[in-house]
């Protein structure tokens, strides 16, 4: 039985930057720009996708008077990612 | 670079390991601080044979009033590098948590040998040595960083030593413990963040 993967998740850049956080416990906006490789334009909305659904968790602020966005992955974010990589299982078994 | 409308299931999981490898791989610890201690102490431990064996002064545990100089430093030198950094790792929390740790049970356990006047007796090296390996060794496992482990184990080693050796001479055993448990582990830590930050500028 496949079980439908979450359209918030399966798309390349979004799933690279929840991959990435999982991991951590947050990290700059440059930080996933260098390691996904992204524009910052495709990024910066992508994250807001992920903002939106309740993913992830996007703080602006100011460090040496220059703006500076953190992001962390929510507690929901966490379980997206956990049934994702469950329904991912089922397909990938096929 | 795959295209979005042909990112299948397979492509997904790849890009997944790849991304938890990515962070797996963010190194954060430079190896400073293990320096700064390990040469402070190493210094302060030869200093104070010296004063005391060589020179008999009589006030020779002064020369560790540097330590509250170095710690100062490190407070401020903390704050600066946590400023810089561009990412948070539960393993950085960790591993800061068990040196408060280590911290706090080392000045309450000073006060309280103290108290009893048993700084001056044999016991305060072996449980200097045995102290000085608990962090190091849980920060070696955290870290996945063996010299850290093998300093430890050196430490406790060390610890054991210094029952059979005269009391005069068992401050040097801090400076042995320096050299292998933060001195060598601290340069091979350096090396490896400025190996990982050269690589993942490649």
């Amino acid at each position: 039985m496949f079980k439908e993967l979450d359209p918030i998740l399966h798309s390349q850049l979004r799933l690279a930057v929840i991959s990435l956080l999982i991991s951590l416990k947050e990290a700059e906006f440059t930080y996933i720009k260098e390691k996904t490789n992204a524009t910052a334009g495709n990024l910066s909305v992508q994250i807001n996708k992920l903002k939106d659904a309740g993913y992830i968790d996007v703080l602006k602020q100011f460090k040496d008077n220059y703006p500076q966005t953190v992001c962390k992955i929510t507690p929901e974010g966490i379980s997206a990612f956990e049934e994702y990589v469950k329904n991912l299982q089922t397909y990938l078994n096929k | 670079m795959i295209q979005e409308e042909n990112f299948n299931e397979k492509d997904s999981l790849a890009l997944i390991e790849s991304m938890i490898k990515k962070a797996k791989n963010q190194f954060s610890e430079n190896g400073d601080s293990y320096l700064l201690w390990g040469w402070l102490v190493f210094f302060c431990s030869l200093a104070q044979f010296v004063l005391l064996h060589i020179m008999h002064y009589e006030k020779h545990y002064l020369v560790w009033m540097l330590t509250w100089v170095a710690a100062i430093y490190q407070i401020f030198d903390l704050r600066k590098r946590k400023n810089k950094l561009k990412v948070k790792t539960y393993t950085d929390d960790i591993v800061g948590y068990v040196w408060i740790a280590f911290f706090i049970s080392f000045v309450l356990i000073g006060f309280t040998l103290g108290s009893y006047k048993l700084l001056n007796s044999g016991i305060w090296y072996a449980i200097v040595l045995v102290l000085y390996g608990i962090p190091t060794f849980l920060s070696g496992i955290i870290l996945k960083f063996p010299p850290l482990v093998l300093g430890s184990i050196c430490c406790w080693i060390l610890s054991i030593i210094s029952r059979y050796i005269p009391y005069d001479f068992q401050v040097l055993l801090l400076s042995i413990a320096m050299i292998v448990a933060w001195i060598i582990p601290g340069y091979k830590l350096r090396a490896r963040y400025k190996s990982s930050n050269k690589s993942s500028l490649a």
